[in-house]
């Protein structure tokens, strides 16, 4: 994000004055959660309702590795030393196969919970990171308004709760949830509580304390304070305890691992989870992708491996709450179709998305192929489906949502995804 | 943008990093009409219910409260103001005269700080040393990364060369490489070594070294982007290209020049070219140098910049490159906004930013003359208190308000180590920042709730000398004290001008009382509980507040 860049800085005051002209509404509160490199935020809404699990990869990762276009005669040309050989894919069809590391998922898919859609991403490409970032989560294009789509989601919400959200450590606040819906930020739920006070007497007092000094400061550590203070107190307790995954859900020891192992413990704990997204990268693997032999955390292999044994673990721990529950993964933009000279990948368009949980209609690949074109280096996967006409279908599937309110200004085109 | 520690597993942090940032709106005025209601007489009545405590304050005019400017500058050029500081300003002549000595660090004296290099066992070593360390013990670069961190923790708390240390995080930022980047970290010593050389100096000359320096270069990927030439059996030349545009872009959109200048992407394949040659013979040498036969040649064009690039040396097409960014105006905008939102306020006004890029480009990209500018500016002496502390400014300005000394470490819990853990608690390790584009700089990317818990645990775990408790001295509780006995009003407008550099308000003042359950007129001596029991309390809430945290 480009927060020093002198395009930003209007963006900055424009939306300043666009929240202090939306101070009228409150809706579901929003929390961030960090885990190292994994970030979450969470929207909270209803007690028992449908819950969006968004697990953004970050730094653009390369679709071609994920779902891979075995059958197109342009892939293996296009990547001579990273290809991902055919006969190590798996759910085949005649053009798709999904990279081996996501094995722990292929029970869902052969269940039908799980599907993937190709060339998907924005509609005109976007090679910085930083815009098109913004751009796939503000997903109102062209406006000058800057709130997050996930942002316009919750505040579309009745339920006007109070503040209920977790916070501890750090998160990344990513555009999708801009707006005037409070957020939190957390890494570890232990350290959701009021530092300094050695006994409930003193508890009571500290928190009488900061309570005057901060509820009525100006600035955004005055909303930051009062997020701290509303959070400590309605979810701290409830946090305080042990949590063990059920159903012998086994989570990988790793950032994502950790982030999915809260995010179950959330949806589970009934406080309204209504909107999680999850940060898990970096995948921009400009050099040295690797093959499937290159198994350190930050190559290909590693990361989806480690992708694929967190998801499933998700599921396996949400159990029947996962009928609740649907993810899609986002990510700013795919890469080029020939690997470069380290190895790696540079910045490109189209991309795959997956999709799994609760309503999708899975068990095979979605998604008008636009075919790889002749492989030289600068070519780009060409978008065919915008990737907010997937979202549009989650969200009228799942929350009832109408695509305008999420996504003004855009017209979806009928997937037929969702049940 | 670069991947974290990939690629070798060895260096993988063991507990990973995360920074903080939450762009969450500001709501600017939603509740400041509520002043002003009847005073509760005691403290057990209020707060809870909405309605403040605000008791009347008394002065306790022994403590001097430093000039405006002293504070501004002090919070701009330092880590933070204290009491030694503000003095230290009045007997140079001023704020204006420190800043102008601040300007020439090598006339003040810092022996003192010198000697923190010598603390961390890692500091020194070049980058074949470093490997071979490295192929023998896993978690070596996390190891090189976390002294690194450390040891510029200690110099911006206490090196006599404050503006220095400022300017050089400034630029550090700018032209940021992650600290825990694959490889980078063999260089990140010399590359901040780079950086505070050129830190007060100019502009054009810092993006020359920067730009080729190894950490930079392999950070974002620009030693292995180039072209191979391959002579066929009947004589010609053929080139194939193995282009990596990481740098080219970074170049353009985050060092100099940013998307608003329009150029395209093929200018951003330009730009790529333009970096081809410089190569490290990585995994053997170490070393850096020009490959000609890499270099891709032919005609380039980036924005107003062309070059026919005929030569396979094309070193001197890249310097006339970076000379022509540096110097462009739209690069000027960027640092001279850059430069007015970190030092007067999120939003500066188009006035001064103008101002500033007229300076920066006038002077031929001259930092000192920029930033003098800057300071003449009378926008820069209103915007007191007007930025958010980033996490670690707070957790250096509490260190420093607190009059702690750090020793020696002899173990990973002692203050010049647990340092960095305090930083990550916080959510912002220094350099711990993956993408390219540096930390953010504004109020709102700060004030999550998450950093507000996690600043209030630092500021009270150090009030309390709980944690860091080894290799780190203390003032003592009782020094707080500023004379035998002392109503509690006047020990916390005492407390407030020491800390804050402010007197005390009726609100914290109020609050104050609350946190530690006493009215303003009890008397405090040594032996009374406040003293003896519950000062952690009391000064951690004094950190705990918009006078600490904002800037």
């Amino acid at each position: 994000m480009t927060t020093n860049d002198c395009s930003c800085t209007d963006y900055a005051d424009s939306r300043r004055s666009f929240l202090r002209n939306a101070l009228a509404v409150t809706g579901g509160a929003v929390a961030t959660v960090a885990f190292g490199e994994t970030f979450r935020q969470t929207a909270y809404g209803a007690t028992d309702g449908n819950v969006l699990v968004v697990l953004s990869l970050r730094g653009g990762a390369d679709g071609l590795s994920i779902v891979v276009p075995h059958g197109d005669p342009d892939y293996y040309p296009a990547r001579p030393r990273i290809a991902v050989p055919k006969a190590s894919l798996l759910v085949r069809d005649d053009l798709f196969g999904l990279h081996p590391g996501l094995k722990p998922l292929e029970a869902m898919w052969t269940a039908n919970k799980m599907t993937a859609i190709h060339a998907t991403g924005l509609p005109q490409p976007n090679r910085s990171h930083f815009s098109a970032v913004e751009e796939i989560e503000d997903a109102d294009l062209g406006s000058a308004v800057r709130t997050g789509w996930i942002n316009r989601l919750i505040g579309l919400d009745a339920d006007k709760g109070p503040l209920e959200a977790v916070t501890v450590g750090s998160g990344l606040l990513p555009t999708s949830m801009y707006g005037p819906e409070p957020t939190l930020a957390t890494d570890r739920t232990e350290n959701i509580q009021l530092f300094g006070a050695q006994d409930d007497a003193a508890q009571v007092q500290r928190r009488k304390a900061l309570t005057q000094l901060w509820e009525d400061a100006e600035g955004p550590l005055g909303l930051g304070a009062r997020s701290s203070l509303a959070t400590t107190a309605t979810l701290g307790p409830a946090l305080a305890q042990r949590y063990v995954p059920a159903n012998g859900a086994t989570y990988p020891d790793s950032d994502l691992g950790l982030a999915l192992k809260d995010t179950a413990r959330l949806v589970k704990a009934r406080v309204g989870v209504e909107v999680v997204t999850l940060d898990y990268g970096s995948w921009d693997m400009h050099s040295g992708l690797g093959t499937l032999d290159s198994t350190g955390p930050g190559s290909m292999q590693g990361m989806v491996s480690n992708m694929g044994q967190a998801l499933a673990a998700f599921f396996t721990d949400l159990g029947v709450v996962g009928d609740r529950v649907t993810l899609v993964t986002l990510t700013e933009f795919g890469r080029r179709v020939q690997e470069n000279g380290a190895t790696g990948l540079d910045h490109g368009w189209g991309n795959a998305t997956l999709l799994m949980g609760s309503g999708v209609k899975g068990g095979r690949y979605y998604g008008r192929w636009p075919g790889l074109g002749g492989a030289n280096v600068d070519v780009d996967v060409a978008v065919t489906t915008d990737y907010r006409s997937i979202l549009s279908e989650i969200l009228a599937s799942r929350f009832g949502t109408s695509s305008s309110a999420v996504f003004p200004n855009f017209q979806p085109q009928a997937l037929g995804i969702m049940a | 943008m670069q991947k974290g520690l990939r690629m070798s597993p060895k260096l993988a942090s063991p507990d990973g990093t995360s920074v903080n940032i939450s762009r969450r709106g500001v709501i600017a005025g939603a509740a400041a009409a509520s002043a002003a209601v009847a005073l509760p007489v005691a403290w057990a009545d209020s707060a809870s219910a909405g309605t403040p405590y605000l008791p009347p304050v008394r002065s306790y005019t022994q403590t001097p409260v430093p000039a405006a400017a002293i504070r501004q500058m002090a919070n701009r050029f330092a880590y933070g103001y204290t009491p030694a500081l503000g003095e230290e300003m009045t007997t140079a002549g001023g704020p204006r005269a420190w800043f102008d000595r601040q300007l020439r660090p090598d006339e003040i004296s810092d022996t003192a700080t010198g000697a923190f290099a010598s603390w961390y066992p890692t500091i020194g070593r070049t980058a074949p040393e470093h490997f071979s360390i490295a192929e023998m013990r896993n978690g070596y670069g996390y190891e090189v990364w976390t002294n690194h961190g450390r040891w510029s923790m200690m110099r911006r708390m206490y090196s006599q060369r404050q503006l220095l240390e400022v300017m050089t995080e400034f630029w550090c930022n700018h032209l940021h490489v992650y600290g825990g980047a694959d490889l980078t970290w063999l260089w990140r010593e010399g590359y901040d070594a780079l950086i505070r050389k050129h830190a007060l100096g100019r502009f054009d000359e810092m993006l020359q070294d920067a730009t080729v320096h190894e950490s930079m270069l392999v950070y974002l990927d620009a030693d292995l982007s180039r072209v191979v030439r391959r002579v066929t059996q009947s004589g010609s030349t053929v080139v194939t290209e193995k282009i990596n545009e990481n740098l080219g872009r970074e170049l353009l959109e985050l060092h100099t020049v940013g998307r608003a200048a329009g150029y395209t992407e093929t200018e951003v394949r330009d730009s790529a070219y333009i970096l081809t040659g410089w190569t490290i013979d990585r995994f053997n040498t170490w070393r850096l140098s020009y490959v000609p036969d890499s270099h891709y040649t032919g005609a380039v064009k980036v924005l107003g910049f062309t070059a026919a690039n005929s030569s396979r040396d094309g070193r001197a097409v890249l310097v006339d490159y970076l000379q022509y960014l540096a110097h462009h105006p739209a690069t000027a905008q960027r640092i001279a906004r850059k430069l007015a939102v970190r030092f007067v306020s999120d939003t500066p006004s188009d006035d001064l930013v103008n101002h500033l890029a007229d300076v920066f480009r006038d002077s031929g990209t001259d930092i000192k003359a920029t930033l003098t500018a800057l300071i003449e500016h009378p926008e820069f002496n209103a915007a007191g208190g007007k930025k958010v502390r980033t996490p670690t400014e707070d957790v250096a300005a509490t260190f420093r308000v607190l009059g702690a000394r750090m020793s020696k470490p002899n173990s990973n819990g002692d203050a010049a180590n647990s340092i960095f853990y305090q930083c990550k608690s916080v959510g912002q390790v220094p350099f711990g920042w993956e993408r390219p584009d540096g930390f953010p700089d504004n109020g709102q990317a700060w004030s999550s709730a998450a950093r507000l818990m996690g600043s209030y645990r630092v500021h009270n775990s150090t009030a309390g000398h709980w944690y860091p408790s080894t290799g780190i001295t203390y003032r003592s509780h009782a020094s707080w004290l500023p004379q035998p006995q002392l109503r509690f009003d006047l020990f916390v407008d005492h407390l407030c001008r020491t800390l804050h550099g402010r007197r005390a308000t009726r609100l914290v003042l109020g609050a104050a009382c609350l946190v530690i359950e006493a009215t303003p007129g009890d008397m405090i001596t040594q032996d009374h509980r406040v003293i003896k029991y519950r000062l952690p309390r009391l000064i951690g809430l004094l950190l705990d507040t918009q006078q600490h945290m904002t800037k």
